[in-house]
């Protein structure tokens, strides 16, 4: 089954990926194995994501470049305004990177 | 980078690696893997970089309780895997001094040398030692066992308990002193022996033995280049072989070459196609090399192929883009980010479900995701956005 690794880029995810990539380069860890811990943390993650994660968001601001590209959207936004439940966070440069959810599911 | 995390971001994280743990052990354990030490060094080397980037607080209170190995011998190194005598691993056993961090990444063969320093005495003489690795006694255990292979750490791990090896000591400074080496001429062999297994066990894998003492600069960054391609997935490159790295996977020491035409020495005619029509056009150094018409170009491409890596690939790059202005938008944007400190790299990774435009405003509807924003980490199960372009 095909998992999204866009979760890698994360904190969580680039922690998991540095941890992995030493332990490859020691020698203590099969680059077969390390990608299984991989695919694993993408489905784990994704399904944490769905199940456990219940804030919804609403991100608005200027869209300064759109990308559609290998069905993922890529928006740079700036003065951004990001409210979660009550509190609010104004950034002045954002990256969404976001993949197709129906690709999952099918 | 230090981000702050709430308390239910930090406990979705924990199960998240909990879960991926769980799921994966069978992996480790079955089918002759590492077993399950190296399991929890993943774990715990993932939580100490979690914690150290902020985004996970310090005491992890699992759900699973307590996760006792079969060996059960380790339990010194492994402070906060499952014991419930103390929940909160230390400062000092979670981040030692950098510098003492690196001699520890000197390679180790396979599990048949994890299971000799499965020996408590053996691992408790490596504490009194007063090795600096043992500062790290906090790691998991089969990091300090991993001492071994690398030539100074020599007489530090349990293969070399039983045996006198005060000379051994010495063999870290052979090439310092003079006096031991008459003595070390037995021990020499067993040392070089030691370090040929290991140096063929590499060359099974790949001919190369990592001697790092600082950041990782060795060729095998695949999962580096994997993360910042972001389309370049493993999946792709682990059917090749196993653990050397394609070229083209982004390691510059090693470019390949792709290029659809003769490379021109000076003039920008890359990879336009006009490339057949150069005679006429192009400096006389081509007509030099290459006389005839068009379809002989190709013929003498690796000539000009080699001639051009030597010089001056990147210049013509340069000479090819300029004229045709291609990055005018991208410098505005990428060139700031650049400038930027990693903490004010604000991203967004999530799954969108829809996205829609009208004239210019633009509106999309997304879920599951993670977003890193003013140095904290939030996750969201449903977003919705409106941006104006």
């Amino acid at each position: 089954m095909a998992t999204f690794e866009l979760y890698r880029r994360s904190t969580i995810g680039m922690c998991l990926t540095e941890t992995l990539d030493e332990m490859v380069q020691n020698g203590t860890l099969s680059p077969e194995l390390a990608i299984q811990v991989l695919v694993q943390f993408d489905k784990s993650m994704a399904e944490a994501l769905e199940t456990q994660v219940k804030s919804k968001v609403s991100i608005k601001g200027h869209l300064h470049t759109y990308r559609f590209c290998d069905n993922v959207w890529t928006f740079m936004l700036q003065d951004a305004v990001i409210k979660i439940d009550d509190c609010q966070e104004n950034v002045g440069r954002v990256k969404i990177v976001a993949c197709d959810s129906k690709l999952l599911t099918q | 980078m230090a981000a702050t995390a709430t308390v239910t971001t930090s406990q979705v994280y924990i199960d998240v690696i909990e879960d991926v743990i769980v799921k994966v052990r069978d992996e480790f354990i079955n089918n002759a893997g590492p077993g399950e030490e190296v399991l929890k060094e993943l774990q715990a080397l993932w939580e100490s970089k979690m914690i150290q980037a902020g985004v996970l607080v310090a005491p992890i209170e699992r759900s699973s309780g307590t996760k006792t190995n079969p060996g059960a011998v380790h339990d010194l190194n492994v402070p906060y895997e499952g014991n419930e005598e103390y929940e909160t691993p230390t400062a000092e056993m979670l981040f030692p001094p950098t510098p003492l961090q690196t001699p520890m990444q000197t390679p180790l063969p396979g599990t048949v040398d994890n299971s000799m320093y499965n020996i408590p005495t053996g691992s408790s003489d490596y504490t009194s030692s007063g090795n600096d690795a043992d500062v790290k006694g906090g790691q998991p255990s089969p990091y300090v066992q991993q001492l071994p292979p690398s030539p100074w750490m020599n007489q530090r791990p349990s293969l070399d308990v039983n045996v006198a090896y005060d000379d051994g000591r010495d063999e870290a400074g052979r090439g310092t002193s003079n006096q031991p080496l008459t003595q070390e001429f037995f021990k020499a062999p067993m040392g070089k022996r030691k370090r040929d297994d290991l140096a063929s066990q590499y060359n099974n894998a790949d001919g190369y033995i990592p001697q790092q003492d600082g950041a990782g600069d060795s060729a095998s960054g695949s999962f580096e280049v994997e993360v910042c391609g972001g389309r370049i997935s493993i999946n792709a490159h682990h059917t090749t072989s196993k653990e050397k790295i394609p070229a083209d996977l982004g390691r510059p020491t090693s470019r390949i070459p792709q290029l659809d035409g003769p490379i021109p020495f000076d003039d920008d005619m890359l990879s336009t196609p006009n490339i057949y029509n150069y005679e006429g056009v192009l400096s006389e150094d081509y007509n030099i090399a290459n006389t005839p018409a068009p379809p002989e170009i190709p013929a003498s491409t690796p000539a000009l192929v080699a001639q051009n890596e030597a010089a001056n690939d990147n210049e013509d790059d340069d000479d090819d883009d300029e004229p045709l202005n291609e990055n005018d938008d991208d410098d505005d944007f990428d060139d700031l980010d650049q400038g930027e400190d990693q903490d004010t790299h604000h991203l967004v990774l999530a799954q969108f479900d829809k996205v829609t435009r009208t004239k210019s405003r633009w509106k999309c509807t997304l879920k599951d995701g993670i977003m890193h924003i003013n140095n904290k980490d939030i996750l969201f199960n449903k977003a919705t956005g409106e941006f104006d372009f």
